[in-house]
């Protein structure tokens, strides 16, 4: 389940990006539901030899992925470490509830991200409650934000 | 610094191309629109002198901020637009808040947390799209769009409830008007309230009044709890100054040229927002005058009926049912 903590949080990374520069892994980016992840959120096309080619800067390394691309492969491959997610937009927000599907994942919000119509579960910490809509998780995530 | 400044920055590959109308101007947006491209561009263009295949083009100077030595930074700067990418939490503080505040510098900030300490408008929040090729096929043409429209949020509603969010000359005001209505006019002491009193108000049909001038930081939030409700209206004029001087109660071709273009007239080291630009203003023009304002006690001329009435046609869509209007 996806765990959400929202507002300020002392524990949790802030800065993803530079925290993916000294470590990800080279197999990480050939993983099949990364590439997909690349491909739907950056439009861009994991080769073989791990290089990302994209359609607007050309050829590029793992370093050159969004900042919502490197942190949700962090939330799928550090699994105890907690993420600033509020650097991943709306577009990423369907693979955060894909990652945490079958695997307890949390993550920090510092804005209401869009989770979309569909229902879904998230679990949200400030309060303890369990939430499957956006007017749920707004008026109560709300508050924190 | 004042006035509108347009940015071009571009290599063989991208090109991105805006114009900056305010002091604050917040980039947010969806992962991969090209945020983080724009300022790593910018970077490179300022920390290579000698030669760059980046080409930057503005009539002001153009700075990246950044990293736990910001302030120290920011003392050298002066008369710039500044760029600061997300990753950076000093953005958050009040001490960033305090600092930029007594700076002439435009600042461009990538960050989808609200910043409640810096007054940044609700029309200055702007997202990234790619809007094809320019030049050469391989350039792609990248501008900002703005997230937040001014009028998009004005649901035609009669209120029950009219929510102010402080306690100064336009609460009085509106205050006066809800009385006279039978209505309620609850103050928030502070926008960061608003969002908690509409969601403790579900069932009622509340009207929110205020300064979009600084909405920015709550804009988000409350436009998402508003979503499904169609019982609720956000009417967001840059001030109630504003108000008072778009109304063409006071007589005056020098408040309707600094209307029609702000930009050209706010200092930006003087007024840390249009709000408090246009309550200057309005001071300024009203001083000695029968209409003489002050932004603590709202002076009982501005509640005549026919100065009243000016003042709240500009509230399309919304009645308050019973006023003569």
């Amino acid at each position: 389940m996806l765990k959400i903590f929202y507002g300020d949080m002392k524990e949790a990374i802030y800065n993803t990006a530079a925290y993916f520069k000294y470590d990800y892994e080279d197999e990480w980016i050939t993983e099949p539901f990364v590439k997909e992840m690349i491909k739907d959120v950056d439009q861009s096309i994991v080769l073989e030899n791990g290089v990302i080619d994209s359609p607007v800067l050309g050829k590029i390394p793992p370093l050159g992925l969004s900042g919502g691309v490197k942190t949700l492969i962090l939330v799928a491959f550090e699994k105890d470490k907690i993420f600033n997610a509020s650097t991943c937009g709306d577009n990423c927000a369907k693979w955060l509830l894909k990652i945490a599907e079958n695997e307890d994942r949390t993550i920090n919000l510092r804005h209401l991200m869009r989770f979309g119509p569909e229902p879904f579960t998230i679990h949200i910490l400030n309060t303890d409650q369990i939430v499957h809509s956006t007017e749920e998780l707004v008026s109560i995530a709300g508050e924190f934000v | 610094m004042r006035g509108k400044h347009r940015v071009i920055v571009s290599t063989k590959r991208l090109k991105y191309e805006f114009e900056l109308r305010r002091n604050l101007t917040i980039i947010q947006g969806n992962s991969a629109t090209g945020k983080t491209t724009l300022v790593d561009m910018i970077r490179d263009f300022v920390n290579n002198p000698s030669g760059t295949p980046v080409e930057l083009i503005c009539d002001k100077e153009c700075y990246v901020l950044e990293g736990t030595l910001w302030k120290q930074q920011l003392s050298v700067i002066s008369d710039c637009i500044v760029f600061i990418d997300e990753g950076n939490e000093f953005i958050r503080t009040v001490d960033f808040a305090d600092t930029i505040q007594k700076t002439d510098n435009y600042y461009v900030i990538i960050t989808r947390e609200s910043l409640p300490s810096l007054p940044y408008s609700v029309e200055e929040i702007y997202g990234i799209r790619t809007s094809g090729r320019y030049g050469t096929l391989k350039q792609s043409y990248h501008e900002f769009y703005r997230i937040y429209g001014a009028n998009t949020y004005e649901n035609p509603i009669v209120p029950e409830i009219v929510v102010t969010e402080d306690s100064n000359s336009g609460n009085q005001f509106f205050e006066q008007v809800c009385r006279e209505n039978q209505l309620d006019c609850e103050s928030m002491n502070g926008k960061s309230n608003i969002f908690h009193c509409l969601n403790n108000h579900k069932n009622k049909k509340v009207l929110v009044i205020a300064d979009g001038a600084a909405f920015g930081s709550e804009i988000d939030r409350v436009l998402q709890l508003l979503q499904e409700r169609k019982n609720a209206a956000l009417y967001l004029p840059e001030s109630f100054e504003w108000m008072i001087l778009n109304a063409g109660i006071l007589k005056n071709s020098r408040i309707r040229e600094i209307l029609e273009d702000p930009s050209e007239y706010v200092e930006s080291k003087d007024y840390f927002s249009w709000e408090r630009f246009f309550t200057a203003v309005l001071i300024e023009q009203t001083k000695d005058t029968y209409l003489a304002y002050a932004k603590r006690k709202l002076n009982p001329a501005y509640l005549s009926v026919s100065v009243k009435k000016s003042i709240l046609e500009q509230m399309n869509k919304i009645q308050l049912t019973g006023m003569d209007r």
